[in-house]
């Protein structure tokens, strides 16, 4: 328990730990006092003095130093000569406070007058009308009149654009610096800021392209007028006629909670729902803007069957009967093992456990995998499963003590509320280690920020272990560490090779005994690590164990992967080599790279994609998928895949139906529909389910002639696998089959999931002055699953080598494929508003580099590896180290799918004449 | 172009401080930067921006507080009049005709062959010399009618002579 201090506010005694601000204070004893600038995640400044209060505090006898006592043995209390305000002052013991009198009241009418003096008379119109602080306030404590002049109101020009998302409406603002402040403390773009002063006074912001940051929409929320509004948002509703769907974000790992704001079946806006544990209050503004992928005019309406040569639409009845005689037919004639399945990261936890069981039982194949199968797929991750962040971890509390290790990741681009969270736990005083191969916005809060030479990764890794290997005491506490002789010997006669890696020995020894002396460990890896090689996933496992840290309170590791439910896929087994929760197999079947090829040599016959687009990933993959007898296509959109199908199934998008997620900390979170599809679509898992239910009967009837015999035993072994037909009502059905039959989903439910949704911090709605506009949780915090490495009781650590890139003389430099937050993604269909801030389909090239090369901008570059080459302008900037270059992952036609091998990749680079 | 142009002499200003406070710089830089472009618009900003390391919007919240930062074309000689009370008493206002007159601009403008620019300024913290101007913050004390012509026929003479002439006031007498 902190040092507790009491004090009374209105004659309410109260008891909050010492720091804690009297406006905080008051909140606890559900006395809300007025406030604009003041908001809870950010430093107060004082700076509207709306919440000024009276205070008091025990009289002292400057010569005893002790409080001074009337007759009856209380203190006396002196009052401050002046009115505080009630945001920058802590309490301290004994203190009085009045939030309620005529004195207070005269100076809040006062300071609600000069507010409202140039605030236009524009409610009827304004987007904050019916949710605004000002208006509740005014109402509350305004004066019924205004003594100033009507005609004295400063104008400004109406809406300017602040960048292509935010509008900014000069007169309604109030100058409370929310905006500026969150840009600044909580985001970390400093890209707004105050010009001129006195009336003129006014936000602007200069940075290129306007507003530059990827957390821009935050600011209308927080925004306590209408002053910023969104380009998305503006004059689409009024918000009392908003009904706010409980969601969680399928744009990344993060899994944010956020509303669908809907009216008329239509989705208006998209707002945060806070979850500590996860987004606090904040949304990315891909999550924010992003949803107009669910409403897209080219999403799929029908099923569509290939007839003559093009696809037609069809039935449900027609399209499903076909996808299961013909699954049947290829079934019964070259077994399971000639069909494959891909299931991608944005189904729910109910399609992929459904998926993996149509496979597994119905159609007994092991050929199943989330990838596409291209050159850019990441390695199956299962170290942030098995040292996963501990259950029950809460970032948003973390601080001093933690260290936060950021290696081969770039979370604003990856996860951008990641971001965020890593930030707050710096500014709590946490230190965080970034350890990259090229500049991320992070370096500059790092304590330490490294910069490693790309293949140097294990290498860097073996180093921060050896100091924490030579410091093991060899008593017993070496033996509850299995696999430790491995890694000793594995890092045995291990040096540094400081030129090659780019970091000096020592810095990694200083920040080997940071992390060692850390109190919590919070390790982030993303896709450069996580292409790096096996090693460097269990290098990260191997810091933790080495430092006691395995499946220790708060600390773990947190693997930034592609896709919202990436987890999830791994956890149920939508893979070939593991079952759900990773569960052995006997007989590993082909992952997504296999089975493109053996498509392509046509030892694979069927292909059942949902949710994947090999083809929009890598055009070569179309080669093998025309090859194939049967190609089924389950989706949103016409994907390249599904161009090429031979039935085409359309989906019901995130929006439209129910599931849950599990995000990258292994939170399972629950998301419900929030409007009623138009389209003749399904949700994935019902699909899945008519036709496993086909298929049941379809064995039977292919059964009969034939080779009686042979026939018999095959009904018989199917019969054997499909333990029944399947009945699942509602995808509640589906998780509690989960629950029941994957281990690490023990108490995962519906139920469950709708959790508790208090959180301390938050009041009920109404309150909203406080936070901004996002909403209560009303939709359930999840559940987090515990880590593999909670629940054992011997610590293992993970096969370890140190691996040295062979350096390739005619091929210099080194070619990396970054993730980009605004991609050409299917999720960003229709969002037109985030075009101008899509990763372009350039090289970027440091200008040292640049000048070596005699090319400009815009001019074009040869990259070649062994494997291709790809052409592209040239785009010179410091983010790019010296010696390598960066190409977009998932841009179209940046040609990066031909060229790379595994994760960064030596290449020449050519001008181009 | 501002840094290659003026290396030395930003080099000087930027070693007046520790390396990691290069943002103590900002204000002289500022100064070089509207003497240089003679006033400060969204390139010389940015440029000074990119020499200390600033974000771009940090740079303009500072010039946009000052009023001695010029976003508009100014005279090479930036006449500010104060008209706040003592100097209003001592003849401000007359002066402010009488400048208005011989200059043939209102205040807030610049003649013609861009010499003079015209301002009302409040208190500049010279009341005991009312009535009293600034010429490129040069203080002008006691500028009563007599002393006028005598005044504006040496500024102009000596920005016709060539004399280096800081608009940022660098060659003020402190």
């Amino acid at each position: 328990m902190p040092d507790m201090v009491t004090l009374t506010i209105d004659g309410q005694t109260v008891s909050v730990p010492k720091g804690t601000l009297v406006v905080e204070a008051a909140r606890q004893v559900e006395n809300l006092i007025p406030v604009f600038c003041y908001h809870p995640k950010m430093a107060p400044v004082g700076m509207c003095r709306m919440c000024v209060v009276k205070v008091g505090t025990p009289k002292m006898d400057p010569a005893t130093r002790q409080p001074v006592v009337d007759a009856d043995g209380k203190s006396v209390i002196a009052m401050m000569p002046r009115l505080q305000t009630a945001c920058t002052t802590p309490v301290s013991e004994g203190m009085v406070v009045v939030t309620q009198d005529s004195e207070v009241e005269h100076a809040q009418r006062g300071v609600l007058e000069a507010l409202l003096t140039s605030h236009p008379l524009d409610c009827p119109v304004c987007d904050k009308g019916g949710e605004c602080p000002l208006q509740n306030l005014t109402m509350g404590w305004g004066p019924g009149k205004t003594r100033f002049d009507y005609n004295d109101k400063v104008h400004f020009e109406k809406p300017v654009p602040l960048g292509d998302l935010i509008y900014l409406d000069r007169e309604r603002c109030i100058l409370c610096a929310r905006c500026v402040r969150f840009q600044d403390e909580i985001a970390g773009d400093p890209v707004l800021g105050f010009y001129n002063r006195g009336r003129a006074w006014h936000i602007i912001s200069q940075s290129d392209p306007e507003f530059d940051s990827k957390f821009s929409g935050n600011t209308t929320d927080i925004c306590p007028v209408g002053a910023l509004t969104s380009a998305d948002f503006r004059f689409k509703a009024r918000v009392w006629e908003l009904q706010p769907i409980p969601t969680v974000c399928n744009h990344c790992s993060v899994g944010c909670n956020m509303t669908f704001d809907t009216r008329s079946n239509d989705i208006k806006r998209v707002m945060p729902r806070e979850n500590d544990a996860v987004n606090e209050i904040w949304l990315c503004d891909r999550g924010r803007f992003g949803h107009h992928f669910n409403t897209s005019k080219q999403r799929l309406t029908t099923p569509l069957v290939r007839k003559a040569g093009k696809l037609q639409e069809a039935t449900w009845e027609e399209a499903l009967s076909i996808v299961a005689q013909q699954l049947d037919g290829i079934r019964s004639t070259t077994g399971g093992k000639a069909i494959g399945g891909l299931a991608g990261t944005s189904l729910a936890n109910e399609d992929l456990y459904a998926f993996q069981r149509f496979f597994r039982e119905t159609l007994g194949s092991a050929n199943i995998d989330h990838r596409s199968g291209s050159a850019l797929d990441l390695p199956l991750d299962d170290a942030g499963a098995q040292y996963g962040i501990r259950s029950g971890t809460d970032l948003s509390t973390l601080g001093k003590g933690t260290v936060v290790l950021v290696f081969g990741a770039d979370p604003e681009e990856e996860a951008p509320v990641h971001l965020l969270r890593i930030r707050g736990i710096n500014t709590r005083g946490g230190s965080v280690i970034t350890l990259n191969g090229r500049p991320t916005k992070l370096d500059s809060i790092a304590k330490h920020a490294l910069r490693y030479k790309y293949g140097s990764e294990s290498a860097i890794l073996a180093a921060l272990l050896k100091p924490l290997l030579d410091s093991t005491p060899a008593d017993g506490k070496r033996a509850t560490l299995r696999g430790f002789n491995d890694l000793v010997a594995a890092l045995k006669g291990f040096n540094l090779d400081e030129q090659a890696s780019g970091i000096s020995a020592d810095k990694l020894n200083t920040v080997a005994e940071l992390i060692n002396s850390a109190e919590n460990l919070v390790i982030f890896y993303g896709r450069d690590a996580l292409t790096a090689g096996a090693s460097v996933p269990a290098g990260l496992a191997n810091l933790l164990v080495m430092t006691r840290k395995a499946g220790a309170t708060n600390s773990g590791l947190i693997s930034l992967l592609k896709g919202a439910n990436a987890r999830g896929a791994l956890d149920l087994g939508v893979r070939p080599d593991r079952g759900p929760n990773y569960a052995a197999l006997s007989n590993a079947g082909l992952d997504a790279k296999q089975m493109l090829s053996a498509a392509r040599e046509g030892k694979l016959k069927a292909l059942y994609v949902a949710g994947v687009d090999p083809v929009g990933d890598n055009p070569a993959a179309a080669e093998s998928l025309k090859k194939l007898g049967l190609l089924v296509v389950q989706e949103l959109f016409l994907t390249e895949t599904a161009k090429l199908a031979d039935v085409v199934l359309p989906v019901l998008s995130v929006a439209e139906r129910e599931g849950t997620y599990t995000n990258a900390e292994r939170r399972v979170q629950r998301f419900r529909q929030a409007i009623r599809p138009t389209i003749n679509a399904r949700p994935d898992w019902q699909i899945l389910q008519a036709l496993a239910n086909q298929l049941v009967s379809e064995a039977v009837l292919s059964a009969a002639g034939g080779d009686k015999s042979r026939k018999q035993t095959r009904r018989e072994e199917d019969k054997a696998r499909v333990r029944s037909e399947w009945t699942y009502a509602s995808p509640a059905e589906i998780l509690m089959d989960i629950q029941a039959n994957v281990a690490g989903y023990k108490g995962v439910s519906y139920a469950s999931l709708q959790g508790p949704t208090g959180q301390w911090g938050r009041q009920a709605n109404e309150n909203y002055y406080f936070d901004g506009t996002s909403y209560q949780n009303t939709g359930g915090l999840g559940v987090q699953l515990p880590a593999a490495v909670e629940t054992s009781s011997i610590q293992t650590l993970q096969p370890f080598s140190v691996s040295t890139p062979a350096s390739v003389a005619d091929r210099p430099w080194t070619l990396v494929g970054a993730t980009f937050l605004y991609d050409d993604g299917a999720l960003l269909t229709d969002t037109d508003l985030l075009n101008n801030r899509k990763a372009k389909a350039v090289v970027a090239l440091n200008p040292v580099d640049a000048d070596k090369l005699g090319v400009k901008n815009g001019e074009r570059v040869t990259v070649s590896s062994g494997r291709g080459s790809l052409s592209l302008p040239v785009h010179r900037t410091k983010l790019a180290p010296e010696g390598v270059v960066v190409v977009p992952v998932g841009v179209n036609n940046v040609g990066l799918v031909s060229v790379v091998e595994g994760g960064a990749t030596p290449v020449a680079i050519r001008r181009e004449a | 172009m501002l840094y290659e142009q003026h290396k030395a002499e930003i080099d000087g200003i930027l070693a007046r401080y520790p390396v990691d406070r290069k943002r103590s710089a900002l204000l002289p830089l500022l100064y070089l930067a509207q003497d240089v472009y003679g006033r400060l618009n969204r390139d010389s900003i940015r440029e000074v921006a990119e020499i200390l390391d600033l974000p771009y919007t940090d740079v303009f919240e500072v010039v946009g507080f000052y009023t001695l930062f010029y976003n508009e074309d100014v005279g090479k000689i930036v006449l500010d009049v104060c008209d706040d009370v003592p100097c209003c008493f001592c003849g401000a206002e007359e002066l402010v005709a009488d400048l208005e007159n011989r200059l043939g601009i209102k205040a807030g403008e610049t003649t013609k062959d861009k010499v003079f620019t015209l301002r009302r300024v409040k208190c500049i913290a010279a009341c005991d010399q009312a009535p009293v101007l600034q010429a490129n913050l040069e203080f002008h004390n006691r500028v009563l009618p007599d002393k006028v012509e005598a005044m504006l026929t040496k500024l102009r003479n000596d920005v016709e002579a060539g004399k280096p002439v800081s608009i940022s006031g660098r060659l003020a007498e402190r």
